[in-house]
């Protein structure tokens, strides 16, 4: 069984790390990664991203098989990196109040529908 | 091009704030801290959160106040009436509900077992009859006043309220009523605890002088851009001990690559987007003087809770002071549902630029409350777009004088 729908294997190299369970534990990656991982993962998920946003975009969340899952978390994991490529060009927030100081306490689920 | 920026002397138009210095005692001063939990805390409307949190008969919700190392117990009654009470068991005080939220008919105390109905009567005492004096209808739960504005919910914790929650609020609540609070259902919270006095946090959110140079990273190309230099107000209106900064977007900002994406996949304009949602009809308080450049408000009820609202989407900062220099700061996102699975992409960009440019305001949070405890800094001299903090010293200075002349 392919890990993420077809079109998408290219980014199949990434799952292992990117797929995470949550929010928290995505910006902890982001943390203790170094900015080259960073910024190879944001580079390649960044060339199929239009694709996969159009695919996700005709299913529902709760419908997702377990490839779609793995790709909506990957792309999950593109937008917490965002800011760190496209604001800070390092994986903090520079001069930023310590984000273990600030956590997320209620999370957004990643696959429950929304009303 | 349309700056519309009201340039200049908006504090002029409050001549009884006068344009001076303030002296910065009440921001670090122990025994004012005392004072002002008197008659500020322990006076005025306090939220808790929103109704959609509760939807259903017996759901219920634990809040702990850090302030007052307070529980209470916010519960929907079989009435569908939402009350709230001191989470204090009446037979010898251990808590009554010790999981922050959940459904019930009835609150059995994990000490002897008294039970308490949904509208806080003692229901059922374990063995009633070895009690030499029970008086059933004296052993409720403490009620605390509870009102409901737009779907959130306020508490008062004096014992008789100097004004109803309608009245506090005021014209402040009555402009406001009408935008789509409840459609924002989508929602994530954020919590930490700063080293700084809870009004230098309430003030940080309040001004877009430092958009420019603090948030020179992030967000100043959407909030302030090239027409804006110095990140100017649109427009500061002061409503009784309430405060509304309306905040300038930049139209033609164009988003950086996955941040393009997310914008474009979020089920509403994100904050920092540039655009907004021609479809919401904005109350008369939300940008008033209706500028074709706004972004957001960043809208004050005094004392503690800072409601950030754009046209597609709000957010929420509370302050829960700890002290003199220490507060819990709660940052609460309130997003609209995600229609496929592509739009969870945009609210998680929504919530980590957040994140993101809020986490570069915290360390000089610390590091004024610094210099404030060294006596290094005796007064604040305000810029003219820095009315709303200016409005802030008054407001704390008229309720404390106030409270204790009264008293
Ligand atoms: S303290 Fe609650 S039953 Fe005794
Ligand atoms: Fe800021």
């Amino acid at each position: 069984m392919a890990r993420l729908p077809n079109a998408f294997s290219d980014l199949d190299r990434f799952v292992d790390e990117w797929v995470l369970a949550d929010s928290s534990s995505r910006a902890a990656k982001r943390q203790e990664s170094d900015y080259a991982d960073i910024k190879e993962f944001y580079d390649a998920m960044l060339a199929l991203a239009p694709d996969a946003l159009r695919y996700l975009s005709t299913k529902q969340l709760g419908e997702l098989d377990e490839a779609e899952e793995r790709l909506l978390k990957l792309l999950l994991s593109l937008a917490e990196l965002g800011p760190a490529v496209e604001w800070y060009q390092q994986a903090q927030v520079i001069d930023g109040f310590p984000a273990a100081r600030f956590p997320i306490i209620r999370q957004l689920s990643d696959n429950v529908p929304q009303e | 091009m349309s700056a519309q920026l009201s340039s200049a002397d908006l504090t002029l138009r409050y001549p009884e704030l006068g344009t001076g210095p303030v002296p910065t005692d009440i921001y670090w001063q122990p025994e004012f801290y005392e004072r002002e939990l008197d008659a500020i805390f322990r006076r005025a409307w306090l939220c808790l959160g929103r109704v959609e949190e509760i939807p259903e008969p017996g759901d219920y919700l634990v809040k702990e106040i850090q302030t007052f190392d307070m529980s209470i117990l916010v519960v929907k009654g079989k009435d569908a009436e939402i009350r709230a009470f001191h989470n204090v068991c009446q037979h010898r005080g251990n808590h009554v509900e010790l999981k922050p939220n959940g459904n019930c008919q009835v609150f059995r105390c994990p000490f002897h077992g008294w039970a308490y109905g949904l509208d806080g009567k003692l229901a059922g005492v374990p063995d009633a009859e070895a009690f030499y004096d029970l008086r059933r209808e004296e052993k409720g739960l403490l009620p605390i006043h509870l009102d409901i504005w737009e779907g959130f919910i306020f508490i008062n914790l004096s014992e008789q309220p100097d004004a109803t929650l309608e009245e506090f609020l005021g014209e402040h609540g009555r402009d406001l009523v009408g935008y789509p609070f409840h459609l924002g259902t989508s929602t994530f919270e954020y919590q930490g605890v700063v080293k700084c006095n809870w009004k230098c946090m309430v003030d940080s959110f309040c001004e877009t002088y430092h958009v420019p140079v603090l948030h020179k990273n992030s967000v100043t190309d959407t909030l302030a851009g090239p027409n804006n230099p110095f990140g100017r107000l649109i427009d500061v209106r002061l409503k009784g001990p309430h405060r509304t900064s309306s905040v300038v977007g930049n139209m033609s900002y164009q988003p950086n690559p996955v941040q393009g994406l997310a914008f474009q996949y979020a089920p509403g304009p994100s904050i920092t987007s540039g655009n907004i949602d021609e479809s919401v009809t904005l109350p008369k308080g939300l940008n008033e003087t209706r500028a074709d450049n706004w972004s957001l408000d960043s809208t004050v009820f005094f004392p503690n809770l800072i409601m950030v609202i754009g046209s597609g989407m709000y957010f929420t900062h509370q302050m829960w002071p700890l002290g003199p220099n220490e507060v819990v700061w709660q940052m609460r996102g309130y997003l609209r549902a995600a229609s496929n699975a592509a739009q969870r992409f945009g609210q998680e960009n929504s919530l980590v630029e957040l994140r993101d440019a809020v986490l570069e305001d915290g360390n000089t949070l610390e590091r004024i409350q610094r210099s404030l405890n060294q006596g290094l800094i005796k007064e604040f001299i305000f810029h003219d777009h820095e009315l709303a903090l200016r409005h802030h010293y008054h407001t704390v200075i008229e309720w404390v004088e106030r409270y204790e002349s009264v008293r």
